[in-house]
C-alpha cells in the first residue's frame, strides 16, 4: 500500500515538473487560458465557487488540528516536569500523597527560590457547565499552590483578581466566558458542595490554560474530600536535569512515580486533536472528489465548445503536448482561483474561539481556528491538485482529438 | 534553355480511404498531380469528390492510405506527428472558410500564434507581425477582438496569420465561402497579389466560379478520381 501511494505521488511529482517545465518552455500562452475562463463566466465562476468551498472547509479543518496543537505545544516549559502515578498518562487519573509531594520538593535538582522550592503540588477535578447552546460540557477545574501561577509565565491576570486560598474562589479563563456564559466575574457557582465566587479572569495565550478554571488545591481537595493530590509540577535548576530527575521519580523507593518532561505531556496530549482531523479529512475527501468532478464537466464542456480551436491550433504547428499542457494549465487556473477564493473565505474563522471534549480527560479542551500562512499554501496546493486530477482527463481528450476531426467541428 | 523546375507538391497513385468499422470508403484513387511553386491552383468539383481531403492531405492536416506525397521537399509519410506539426508551422498557412480565429485573442495576438513556434525574439515577432498588419490595412485594428470585426476583416486577419511565417505554400478552404461579394473579391484580390507579388503557391477549395477564375489552373475532381486540370486565362 505504502508502495503504491509512493509510486502515485511520484507520478503526480514528475507530472507536474513537466508541467511546470511546459509552463515555461511551451509557446501557447497563458492569457489564452486566463481569457477563455473568463469568456466562460458563469462556468468558471461556479466551478471555482465549489471549489472555494471545498477548500476553506480543507483550511478549516486543518486549522481546528492546528488550533489543538498551538493550544497544547504552548503550554509546557522545557525545564519544567509533571510528576504523577506511573502509567496515569493524564493528570485526571494521577494520585499523588501529600508525603510523596514533600520529597518531590525537596529533591536537589529542583530549582529554588529563596530557599523555597519552586513546585505546585495539584489536583485536577472535573465540573459540568452549561454552554452558551444551554448543552452541558466538563470543564477542568485545577487546584494549585500559589506557586503554580507563577510557573505559568504565559498566563496573564485580565480582569478582577487571582483566587485566594481558604476563600472557595475562583479566577476563569477569558476566552471561555463568550462559550461559557455562566463564568462571568462576580456570579458564583456550587461545585463539590460549595459555593464558588468568580473574581478575576486570565488570559493563557492559547495554551491549554484558557480551557481550565484555577483555583487553591487544598480548598478544592477539601470541598472534594480528597486526600491526594493528583500531580506535582516541579521546575528543574536546568532542562539537563529532566534526565537524571525522572530516573530518581522511578528509583525512589518511596515515590516509583513517573517524571515526564511537561512539553511532552502536552504534545501527547494535541491526539485529541485527532477525531477531527479523521472526520474532517474524510468529509474533505468526499467533498474534493465532487469538486474534482465539477472541474472536470467544466473543463470537458470547455474542451467541447472549443474543438475547433483546437484543431486550428494543430493546423497551425502545435503539438498534442502543448494541448495537453495548455488546457491542464487551464484546469489548474480554474481550481486556482477557487482555491484562493476558498482561502478568503477560511479567514472569516480566524480566531473564532471555540471548543471540542476530550476523549482522553472528558473535559473541553478550548482553543482558536488559527489560520496560518502555512495552513493557506497547503489550500492552495489542495486546489492544484485538484486541478490537475480534474484536468488531466479533458486536457487529453483536448490533445488526442484527430486533428481532421477538429477541423470539421 | 531553362531546367524545369522541381513540383513543390508531388503527388502520385494518392489514395485516401475511410473506414467504417469494416467497410472501406475510398475518397481518393490513384491521384497524381504535380503543381509547381508559384502555382495558384483551384480546386473544384461537386460535394464528395474529394476536394477537401486532397487539400488537408497536402497540409499535412490527414495522412494518406496510399501513394506518393510529397510537398515542399517532404515526403509526409515519413513524417511523425510532431514532425509533421513543425513541418505544417514551417510550410504551410492555411486560410479557413470560417476565418478559425480564436475569439479571446485579438487582432495581433491571432497573427503571432504561428510564430510562437518559432524561435524568433518578441521584438522580431511584433515586426513580422506589424508588417502583415500592414500587408491586410489593419494596422488600426491591431488590438480588436473577432467579435469586434466585420467578416471580412477577419478573414484579412484570418490571411495575415497565414503569411506571417512566411510558408511556401497556402491552402484555402472556400476562402469567400462566407463572405459578401465586395468582400469576397478583396479577399481574391489579396490572394491573387500574394501569389503574383510574392510568389506564394496557393490551393483554394471552392465552388464559387469567381473565385476559381482568380486562380490559374482549375483542378476538377469526380468521385476522387482527377477529372481535368485547366488553365484559366485571366
Amino acid at each position: 500500500m505504502v508502495l503504491f501511494v509512493g509510486f502515485i505521488l511520484v507520478l503526480f511529482a514528475a507530472y507536474l515538473a513537466w508541467l511546470i517545465y511546459a509552463a515555461i518552455k511551451f509557446p501557447l500562452p497563458f492569457v489564452y487560458n486566463l481569457r477563455s475562463l473568463w469568456g466562460r463566466k458563469s462556468s468558471t465562476l461556479t466551478t471555482a465557487s465549489a471549489i472555494s468551498l471545498v477548500v476553506a472547509i480543507f483550511i478549516v479543518v486543518l486549522s481546528l488540528a492546528q488550533g489543538i496543537s498551538k493550544a497544547f505545544v504552548t503550554s509546557g516549559l522545557p525545564n519544567q516536569a509533571l510528576v504523577m502515578r506511573p502509567s496515569s498518562r493524564f493528570e485526571l487519573n494521577s494520585s499523588i500523597t501529600r508525603d510523596q509531594a514533600r520529597i518531590i520538593k525537596s529533591n536537589p535538582l529542583v530549582a529554588k527560590d529563596n530557599m523555597n522550592p519552586i513546585a505546585s503540588a495539584e489536583v485536577i477535578v472535573i465540573k459540568l457547565f452549561n454552554k452558551s447552546d444551554g448543552v452541558g460540557s466538563n470543564i477542568t477545574v485545577r487546584g494549585m499552590e500559589v506557586t503554580g501561577r507563577s510557573m505559568r509565565p504565559q498566563v496573564k491576570l485580565v480582569s478582577g483578581r487571582w483566587f485566594q486560598p481558604g476563600l472557595s474562589e475562583v479566577t476563569v479563563p477569558v476566552k471561555m466566558q463568550l462559550r461559557f456564559p455562566e463564568l462571568v466575574v462576580g456570579r458564583s457557582f456550587k461545585m463539590g458542595g460549595r459555593q464558588w465566587d468568580i473574581v478575576g479572569t486570565y488570559d493563557a495565550a492559547g495554551s491549554s490554560f484558557d480551557s481550565e478554571i484555577w483555583s487553591d488545591v487544598n480548598d478544592v481537595m477539601q470541598a472534594f474530600k480528597r486526600e491526594t493530590y493528583s500531580t506535582v509540577l516541579v521546575r528543574l535548576r536546568s532542562e539537563d536535569d529532566l534526565g537524571p530527575f525522572t530516573l530518581q521519580m522511578e528509583e525512589e523507593k518511596r515515590l516509583k512515580l513517573e517524571a515526564v518532561p511537561e512539553r511532552s505531556y502536552f504534545k501527547e496530549l494535541t491526539k485529541a486533536g485527532d477525531p477531527i482531523r479523521i472526520i474532517g479529512n474524510l468529509i474533505t475527501v468526499i467533498l474534493s472528489i465532487g469538486a474534482m468532478f465539477s472541474a472536470m464537466n467544466t473543463m470537458y464542456a470547455s474542451v467541447a465548445s472549443r474543438t475547433k480551436e483546437i484543431g486550428t491550433l494543430r493546423a497551425l504547428g502545435y503539438r498534442r503536448r502543448e494541448i495537453l499542457a495548455s488546457f491542464q494549465w487551464e484546469a489548474i487556473a480554474l481550481c486556482v482561483l477557487g482555491g484562493l477564493g476558498g482561502s478568503l473565505l477560511s479567514f472569516l474563522a480566524d480566531g473564532i474561539q471555540t471548543g471540542t471534549t476530550s476523549f482522553d480527560t472528558f473535559s473541553d479542551i478550548s482553543f482558536a481556528f488559527t489560520i496560518t500562512p502555512r495552513l493557506l499554501a497547503q489550500g492552495l496546493f489542495f486546489s492544484v491538485g485538484m486541478g490537475i486530477l480534474g484536468g488531466l482527463l479533458p486536457a487529453w481528450r483536448a490533445s488526442n482529438i484527430p486533428l481532421t476531426e477538429a477541423m470539421k467541428a | 534553355m531553362s531546367q524545369p523546375t522541381a513540383p513543390i507538391i508531388h503527388i502520385q497513385s494518392l489514395a485516401k480511404s475511410y473506414f467504417r468499422e469494416t467497410l472501406e470508403i475510398p475518397v481518393l484513387q490513384g491521384l497524381d498531380l504535380d503543381i509547381p511553386a508559384g502555382g495558384f491552383y483551384a480546386l473544384m468539383g461537386p460535394s464528395g469528390s474529394g476536394k477537401t481531403t486532397l487539400l488537408n492531405l497536402i497540409a499535412g492536416i490527414d495522412r494518406p492510405t496510399g501513394g506518393l506525397l510529397e510537398v515542399c521537399g517532404s515526403n509526409l509519410n515519413q513524417l511523425n506527428d510532431d514532425e509533421l506539426a513543425s513541418w505544417r508551422n514551417e510550410n504551410i498557412g492555411f486560410i479557413f472558410q470560417n476565418y478559425n480565429l480564436i475569439p479571446v485573442l485579438n487582432a495581433f495576438e491571432n497573427i503571432e500564434l504561428p510564430l510562437l513556434l518559432t524561435s524568433l525574439t518578441r521584438a522580431q515577432r511584433k515586426e513580422k507581425v506589424e508588417e502583415v498588419l500592414s500587408l491586410v490595412n489593419l494596422m488600426d485594428r491591431r488590438e480588436n477582438y473577432p467579435r469586434q470585426l466585420s467578416g471580412g476583416q477577419e478573414q484579412r486577419v484570418a490571411i495575415a496569420r497565414a503569411i506571417v511565417g512566411n510558408p511556401k505554400v497556402l491552402v484555402a478552404d472556400e476562402p469567400t465561402g462566407a463572405l459578401d461579394a465586395k468582400n469576397a473579391d478583396e479577399i481574391l484580390e489579396m490572394m491573387q497579389r500574394l501569389n503574383e507579388e510574392f510568389g506564394k503557391t496557393i490551393l483554394i477549395v471552392t465552388h464559387d466560379p469567381k473565385a476559381a477564375n482568380c486562380a490559374r489552373h482549375q483542378v476538377h475532381l469526380e468521385k476522387g478520381i482527377l477529372d481535368k486540370t485547366v488553365e484559366v486565362n485571366r
